[in-house]
């Protein structure tokens, strides 16, 4: 019996051996490889490729499969975490410091001769800047505007529209190039509107989601309502932009897909408010005629800025290496690739006041880069609100729905919006001690 | 050697044997029992995002408000629908095969190969068995309905469909009569059947058929019984201990099952029909990594199973002792 | 009379039969199908015939073209294999503390293991997962295999056969000089063969098919197990039944050998779950 156990022990600790043997390892053939967890854009392979190329003894590849936020985290503590991995706005950073998995790096990027909050654009710093400590750097920055497709213009004879001009111009625009069929139904639209830019419009109306220390919802403010009620008007009252039953029939319609840029490219809609970013899409259609203007400004000159930031993993053995990644976004090279790519723009400022940003050689017919330059430059993060994490923001989100679902008057739904969620602050302020320290550090009063 | 003395060395001895066993016992079986009891209490979040701190029953509160956590334990009760007919099935199949039948070995093997295969690869074969377009199932259910005269009869959507045979509404508690039909839950409990009739409870059954005195039997044919009368009043009660073992691990596994077929077969759907509490917990604990909230949840269905049994035992015990 | 009860008694066998061949056609049936299936061009697949016109065996080899498939099978039996073999040994050694060594709290012990039985493995699973976390296991052969070395149920199941054991024995060989160590060894583990045996096959048989702690301990490709590996596969390549369905019969054949091969292991092993203490 001994014998059998020994026997068996003997063979299993042999084909351990193997086991561990022939499992992958990170710095094989001389190189040092590095993970970054971020999304499987077809872009990113020609940026990783140029890093590679830089830097000889480092291999970065990527791996889309494990973008979650929880599992990041939860990895990383666990010792099998990324070495690099993506934030896409204030909270998911604030939650990857709060988790200590991030790497406090303004030090060193300041030895780089690098200092970060003030080379880059204004709208990115609260997606890699947290209580003023640096942790990572942008991949790029986003800001939106309108696109045109010329060809459609021209179709109903309509003049391109020129900066400067007002909501009542664009809707009287938009309403000629609305062309409905005798039954009502339209065949094309005017505008495709994205109902997630109602933020757009309700700050440039001069309203803002919370009070300064965002211990309030401001959504019933009347400048708010106008931007939701806005939001809500384009589809249902001047109805130049189509309802989410609209665009569902306008995909089946056409075999083309769905999507804001798949219509504008299709020529379904006229004008489609988006970002810099559409173009790698777009460029693969030769002989679309694209223009780009600034959308209307209610009262302040202002858009949703929003970035893509990478943080390197404190616990990675090989985060020293990661952080030349983090250089490397910095770098001319990465900041000149990704505005040729057109992946939005580049996070440095001095990246986008270039020759070559304004006009690329490879792409002459993109004669409107000053205009993305311009709304990035005015554009300011979303807000944030630490007192509805996540799921919290619920009491905002359902009532946005149902005006988007075009069930719900815009002013009923702000003030209950606003309401519901100055309940919920308060109620998470009482029930979470964290948080009531910072409710009562900011307004001095108990919630 | 003194008495005291003795005892100190027979413990010895026994440590050492039991040690490695009892070492991992504790690390991996009562410690955390004991930790998920103390952890339900939390905000435990594995991320740390958030300081951990006692909530006292602030989870339970939140789960017993939650309507999902009734929907789906709704439906962890649903599944345990299959369970009378897997037995009685398992029972006839074992009664036929106890009447001294040629080739009990071939026919047991054969109706044991749907148990000792079940698990991953099983149910993708599942899947695609019920794939409505192109599934052999729905196929043969359309060839049998045309047969009948129903031309173009479709087949049911089994897995992605949310109908059920208790038109249990979508997404609420409640009913909905246009939810009438055969859906997700039934695919899954056919599934379960298949597997069952056939498995370790017809060994059982077998086993105990086997233990049954044939004199009792024969004395109840002379009597005039007819075979019915006789199973129903001889065999039957004979079979009770076994019955009741099979019915207490019945439920207690079927309450905590349900987590492999919504994670490999329908993702707990469609629209959360499928989910049950099991998968609740593992969606909530490993991939929300809501630590605490979780073991709330899996406390509350420890508690359900504990009751159930508790039931069983003293409602089983009852019929047992005559 | 006694002609008639012989017609009958024949006819119900008959009917007998007849019954438990449609019983275990009905069981077969998916598993034909899947087997057909497999030798199918993709084409076929869709097809109200269950049979193939052409037979495709490359579906076998492409199943380890788009997948590592032999790393999966690899890792499932390497695993299993350890897990196994760890859960006999500590389970018999214990078995053998609780049956036939006399010390003082053993039965309280015993109690112990027979009441945490009864809790459903998910209550332990998130304390265990959170410490393979922190001890940094997560996505490592160590973290796969150890937590699921120790069985209550093995030593419940060995103590049961080793209870059956004469325990006469024991005593002439203590009388004879023997030690503990030995006794267990030399006497006792023979004898319980048949109990280590069956127990060996139901651990490696679980532990084969096991799809939760995988799931959550693994992040790379390398340590994926063949439950894993499947669902990935269908995730990945779902759209090829006739491959994803040479994966599953690669995948249940050792299930079925060992089934037949070790069937009178497995009748007894289920008896004696069912035995109380």
């Amino acid at each position: 019996m001994k014998l059998t156990f020994a026997a068996i022990g003997v063979v299993l600790i042999l084909l351990s051996i193997y086991a561990y043997r022939t499992l992958p390892d990170p710095s094989a053939g001389g190189k040092t490889r590095l993970v970054w967890v971020t999304d499987n854009n077809p872009v990113r392979a020609e940026q990783v490729a140029l890093f590679n190329r830089l830097n000889p003894d480092l291999e970065l590849v990527i791996d889309p499969a494990n973008t979650d936020q929880q599992k990041v985290i939860v990895q990383s503590i666990g010792g099998v975490g990324p070495d690099l991995f993506d934030t896409y706005g204030r909270e998911s950073a604030e939650a990857y410091v709060a988790s200590g998995i991030a790497w406090d790096i303004t030090d060193r990027m300041l030895e780089a001769g690098i200092d970060v909050p003030k080379v880059i654009w204004p709208a990115a710093v609260p997606s890699c800047v947290v209580n003023g400590r640096v942790y990572g750097f942008p991949c790029n920055v986003n800001a939106n505007a309108i696109w045109f497709n010329k060809d459609v213009f021209d179709r109903s004879g309509v003049p391109y529209p020129k900066p400067g001009w007002t909501w009542p111009e664009f809707i009287e625009i938009a309403k000629k190039l609305t062309i409905r069929d005798e039954r009502g139904r339209a065949k094309q639209f005017g505008l495709y509107w994205d109902f997630n830019a109602t933020r757009d419009l309700v700050y440039q109306h001069g309203g803002r989601y919370f009070d300064p220390t965002a211990t309030r919802c401001t959504l019933d403010s009347p400048e708010a309502i106008a931007g939701v009620k806005l939001s809500h008007d384009l589809m249902y009252v001047h109805k130049v932009a189509p309802t989410p039953t609209e665009e569902a029939a306008l995909s089946t319609q056409g075999g083309w897909g769905s999507g804001g840029i798949t219509f504008l490219m299709s020529g379904r809609v006229a004008m489609a408010y988006g970002g810099r970013w559409w173009l790698n899409l777009m460029r693969k259609q030769k002989g679309l005629r694209l223009g780009v203007v600034e959308i209307p400004y209610a009262k302040e000159r202002v858009t949703v800025g929003g970035a893509r930031c990478t943080f390197i993993n404190k616990n990675s053995p090989r985060r020293e290496q990661a952080l030349r990644f983090i250089k490397f976004l910095a770098s001319r090279e990465y900041n000149e690739l990704l505005n040729d790519q057109a992946d939005a723009l580049a996070p440095l400022m001095s990246a986008c006041y270039t020759d070559r940003f304004l006009h690329n050689p490879a792409h002459p017919e993109e004669d409107y880069n000053a205009v993305w330059r311009e709304v990035v430059k005015n554009s300011i993060p979303a807000e944030f609100c630490p007192f509805l994490r996540g799921g919290e923001m619920e009491p905002i989100n359902t009532q946005l729905d149902l005006v988007r679902g075009g069930l719900k008057d815009p002013e009923l739904a702000c003030r209950d919006a606003a309401r519901n969620a100055t309940a919920r602050i308060r109620r998470n302020a009482r029930l979470i001690p964290h948080l009531g320290r910072l409710y009562r550090e900011l307004t001095g009063q108990e919630p | 050697m003194t008495s005291n003395a003795r005892h100190r060395r027979n413990l010895l001895i026994a440590l050492s044997f039991l040690l490695p066993n009892f070492l991992g016992f504790l690390i991996f079986t009562l410690g955390p029992v004991v930790f998920t009891f103390g952890a339900a209490f939390t905000n435990w979040d594995l991320q740390g995002i958030e300081p951990l701190r006692w909530v006292g029953l602030f989870n339970f509160a939140t789960l017993v408000s939650d309507d999902r956590f009734w929907i789906y334990l709704v439906n962890t009760v649903y599944f345990l629908l299959g369970m009378p007919f897997a037995i009685a099935g398992s029972l006839a199949v074992a009664v036929l095969l106890s009447t001294k039948i040629r080739g009990l070995v071939v026919y047991r093997t054969l109706l044991y190969l749907p148990s000792v295969t079940s698990g991953v690869a099983v149910m993708l074969l599942w899947k695609v068995l019920y794939n409505p377009d192109f599934g052999p199932i729905n196929h043969l259910i359309e060839t049998f309905l045309s047969w009948l005269g129903f031309e173009n009869a479709k087949g049911p959507t089994w897995l992605l469909s949310t109908q059920n045979l208790f038109a249990l509404a979508v997404e609420r508690l409640g009913f909905d009569s246009s939810q009438f039909g055969l859906g997700a839950r039934e695919a899954i409990i056919l599934m379960g059947l298949w597997g069952a009739v056939g498995g370790g409870n017809m060994l059982l059954y077998l086993a105990a058929l086997t233990n049954v005195p044939r004199e009792l039997q024969e004395a109840a044919e002379l009597d005039g019984a007819t075979r019915w009368q006789n199973f129903r009043n001889v065999t039957w009660p004979q079979l009770a201990p076994t019955t009741f073992f099979i019915v207490v691990m019945g439920f207690i596994g079927g309450l905590q099952g349900g987590f492999e077929q919504a994670r490999v077969m329908t993702g707990g759907g469609p629209a959360g029909t499928t989910t049950t509490l099991a998968y609740y917990i593992y969606n909530k604990a490993f991939t929300e990594f809501q630590m605490g909230y979780a073991s709330a949840v899996a406390l509350v269905l420890f508690a359900l199973i504990f009751a159930v049994t508790l039931i069983n035992w003293k409602f089983g015990n009852k019929e047992l002792n005559y | 009379m006694a002609a008639e009860n012989v017609k009958g008694e024949r006819a119900r066998k008959f009917a007998a039969h007849v019954t438990l061949w449609v019983l275990a056609a009905l069981s077969l049936l998916p598993f034909f199908w899947m087997v057909l299936t497999s030798f199918k061009p993709l084409a076929e697949v869709e097809s109200p015939n269950p049979f193939p016109t052409e037979w495709h065996p490359e579906n076998y080899r492409l199943v380890f073209e788009q997948v590592p498939f032999g790393r999966y099978y690899f890792n499932s039996v390497f695993i299993a294999a350890w897990c196994t073999f760890l859960v006999v040994l500590t389970s018999s050694m214990a078995a053998y503390a609780f049956s036939r060594l006399q010390w003082p709290g053993r039965d309280h012990v015993f109690r112990l293991y027979l009441a945490t039985m009864m809790i459903p493995g998910l209550v332990t699973t998130i304390p265990n997962f959170s410490l393979m976390v922190r001890l940094h296991l997560l996505d490592s052969y160590q973290g796969l295999i150890i937590p699921a070395a120790f069985s209550a149920f093995g030593t419940f199941m060995l103590r049961q056969f080793m209870l059956s054991i004469h325990p006469a024995l024991d005593e002439s060989a203590e009388v004879d000089g023997a030690r503990p160590w030995q006794i267990f060894w030399d006497i006792i583990l023979p004898l319980a063969r048949p109990g280590l045996v069956t127990l060996a096959i139901f651990t490696f048989m679980g532990n084969y098919g096991s799809l939760f702690w995988p799931l959550i301990m693994v992040k790379s490709e390398a340590l994926r197990t063949l439950p894993i590996g499947m669902m990935y596969f269908d995730s990945q390549y779902g759209r090829q039944t006739n491959v994803l369905m040479a994966a599953s019969v690669m995948n249940i054949v050792p299930l079925v050998v060992l089934f037949v091969v070790g069937q009178r292991f497995f009748v007894k092993g289920i008896m004696l779950g069912s035995v109380k203490g």
